[in-house]
């Protein structure tokens, strides 16, 4: 189908009355947990998963969408003005925003963020529109090899790219799939690790899992030492920067749009890390980078733009192939197969509406956010100086309710409760959870496409080496697999996963 | 030594991989052109446990940090209450009732583990429920229990 085409069906799905309102929700949802620091995308899209099954799965799918790029929005505001990252794709965003806000700018600060974000999420759905069709048209000749290749190359490259210890990051990424793939196996029907217990024949289910890891474990974490949010008192002042803000940052909008979307596409990589590079190139790039740190726009605006290009980058391996790069696409994952939707190299012919539906959301979602971040900044602002110790309780609550509605089990409290505490642990022990998700959920298809090459092969593992684009992955897996082991990949994955993903 | 919380961690993790070789060997490995249900769940455990181990030499080669330092100067008290709270809730949840149950947590919660002004605390609780319950039950169609309530609201 023609891209024009293509487009036009999408905007006609995306201008239905009922989807616009399910995106303004998105979007509006998205700017609320981006602007409240201990509550993310991955906590509120889990959350409102069931929500999407009361409509279409257009509608559902254009929230959580919009939950996800509407949050790299919200994420800079409280970084301007509290410096404690909204979510973590801002923690960049901290280091010259709420230093230009103590310099009484954080009104060109915050502009500049929505601005740069909204220029950069543009791109993104240009490109995605552009990409995704030709890569779809590719990918249509993988084959179970080349599916297990990449899937092994998406876990070694979040472990890669984690926290800490590789070894433990790769441990979580283990025990992920060891979770995916409780319940009945797919091709005998035998039950596994079940434990006799009906409620595992169909799986542990991916709402509890993740409201538990990441919704109950972050509190859990943030109510054993006192949060103290401080929220900027001098002016915000006027929103849109000056003429000479524009000079010093156009070109780091542009980078950081260009090297967020490339990077969001890669299997494991995302927001974070792309905001990060676009931060660290910006720097290098500078002719005097002791300004840095110090209130420099251009430290704002290229991570800005480069954490909502990565969002939209981070559709295309979903849509296109079928995988996750990550665990907010995850979740997306789940959406589309609660819809009975596979989403993957037929989507765009088998359901050409749903995908250009989407993809025209997030020009209109884009747009709204637009609106939402610039007038409405003192309603943030005002979101902002809400306690702690008001919202735990009420995000608690939320985290019940959502899993309990996911399954219309209680069971799925516990499960949640369970992976709480065991969040909460991780956490302190240093093990990352994001592996241990996006494993979770790739898990099935892991197993899946590894015992199908083996049955097409008659049990010969060459058949990994033998396609180039499997071989390509694995070599690059073991390439990640091998850094710690050389001096210098290691210290520079060091200094990339320096801060949580 | 004993101390140390990676050791333990390490340990922790390789009791799990050696439960996954375990239960794979346990459920059929098959043969490599026909792998068994326990196939993956078999070679996962095996690099689980040598990850463990790789965790746990590592802590015997540089040390960690000790397990108490981990809560040091934490008010790790309120977590376990929250925990012990929210495990209550689960059990109390269908017989009880979704808005009973839920009012007296967010109450428990907002009175005793972080207080907030004790007027304020019924306020937003009443709210916060209530509201919940109109707009997952009335307008996402979606059945919370009623539990001791079902004569009023079922």
């Amino acid at each position: 189908m023609d891209i024009l085409a293509g487009l036009g069906q999408g905007f006609a799905v995306a201008l239905q009355p009922i989807n616009l309102l399910y995106c303004f929700m998105g979007v509006f949802i998205g700017t609320l947990v981006g602007v409240l620091p201990g509550i993310g995308p991955v906590s509120a899209m889990s959350l409102l998963l069931p929500v999407t099954l009361s409509g279409t799965p257009e509608s559902g799918i254009i929230m959580m969408a919009g939950i996800y790029y509407g949050s790299m929005y919200g994420g800079s505001t409280t970084s301007v003005l509290v410096n404690i990252p909204g979510e973590a794709a801002s923690v960049v965003t901290c280091l010259d925003g709420h230093e230009m806000a103590k310099q009484g700018r954080a009104g060109p600060a915050l502009g500049m963020a929505a601005l740069a974000s909204f220029a950069a999420g543009t791109f993104a759905i240009i490109a995605l529109m552009l990409v995704a069709p030709a890569l779809a048209r590719v990918a249509v000749a993988f084959g179970p090899p080349e599916y297990f290749s990449l899937m092994v190359l998406g876990l070694t490259i979040l472990s890669f790219l984690s926290q800490g210890s590789m070894a433990k990051s790769l441990l979580m990424a283990a025990f992920g799939i060891v979770l995916g793939l409780i319940g009945m196996d797919q091709i005998t029907a035998q039950a596994r690790l079940t434990f006799d217990r009906l409620e595992l024949l169909d799986g542990i289910g991916l709402v509890p899992v993740v409201m538990g890891l990441f919704g109950v474990a972050e509190i859990l974490s943030n109510l054993e030492r006192e949060l103290k949010r401080e929220v900027i008192k001098a002016r915000i002042g006027g929103l849109w920067p000056s003429l000479a803000d524009w000079a010093a940052s156009r070109w780091a909008i542009l980078r950081g749009t260009v090297l967020g979307f490339f990077l969001g596409i890669l299997p494991g990589g995302g927001a974070v890390i792309a905001s990060f590079a676009s931060y660290a190139l910006e720097k290098k790039m500078a002719d005097d980078p002791a300004r840095f740190g110090k209130g420099a726009i251009e430290g704002v605006a290229g991570p800005e733009a480069a954490n909502n290009a990565a969002a939209g980058g981070a559709f295309i391996p979903l849509m296109t192939l079928g995988i996750p790069p990550n665990v907010v696409m995850a979740l997306l994952l789940g959406a589309f197969v609660i819809h009975g939707l596979q989403p993957g190299p037929l989507m765009m012919t088998q359901n050409p509406g749903l995908f250009w539906g989407i993809v025209a959301s997030m020009y209109i979602g884009n747009a709204m956010l637009l609106v939402l971040n610039m007038p409405l900044i003192g309603m943030w602002v005002q979101v902002l100086k809400l306690p702690y110790r008001v919202l735990f309780p009420l995000i608690l609550m939320f985290c019940v309710v959502g899993v309990f509605a996911s399954g219309n089990a209680v069971f799925d409290v516990f499960v949640m409760v369970m992976f709480g505490v065991l969040g909460y642990l991780m956490r302190k022990f240093g093990y990352e959870p994001a592996p241990l998700v996006l494993a979770f959920v790739l898990g099935p298809m892991l197993e899946n496409n590894l015992r199908k090459s083996l049955i097409l092969s008659h049990g010969d593992f060459t058949i990994f080496i033998e396609r180039p684009i499997s071989t390509a992955c694995l070599v690059l897996a073991a390439a990640a697999l091998a850094a710690p082991l050389m001096p210098a990949l290691a210290r520079r994955r060091a200094k990339i996963s320096a801060e949580p993903t | 030594m004993t101390r140390n919380s990676e050791l333990w961690g390490g340990l922790f993790w390789l009791a799990i991989g050696a439960y996954v070789i375990w239960a794979g060997h346990d459920m059929g490995l098959g043969r490599l052109n026909q792998p068994g249900p326990g196939f993956a769940f078999y070679w996962i455990g095996v690099l689980m446990s040598a990850l463990s181990l790789g965790v746990i030499g590592q802590a015997l080669l540089s040390g960690g940090p000790t397990l108490s330092s981990l809560w040091a100067g934490t008010r790790w008290g309120k977590v376990m209450v929250v925990i012990g709270l929210l495990l209550i809730y689960g059990v109390g949840f269908e017989t009880i009732g979704f808005i009973p149950c839920t009012l007296a947590l967010l109450l428990v919660l907002m009175w005793f583990v972080d207080p907030v002004k004790w007027w304020l605390a019924p306020i937003i609780a009443v709210v916060a429920v209530l509201g919940v319950w109109a707009a997952l039950t009335k307008w996402l169609k979606i059945q919370l229990p009623a539990g001791v309530l079902a004569g009023i609201i079922g």
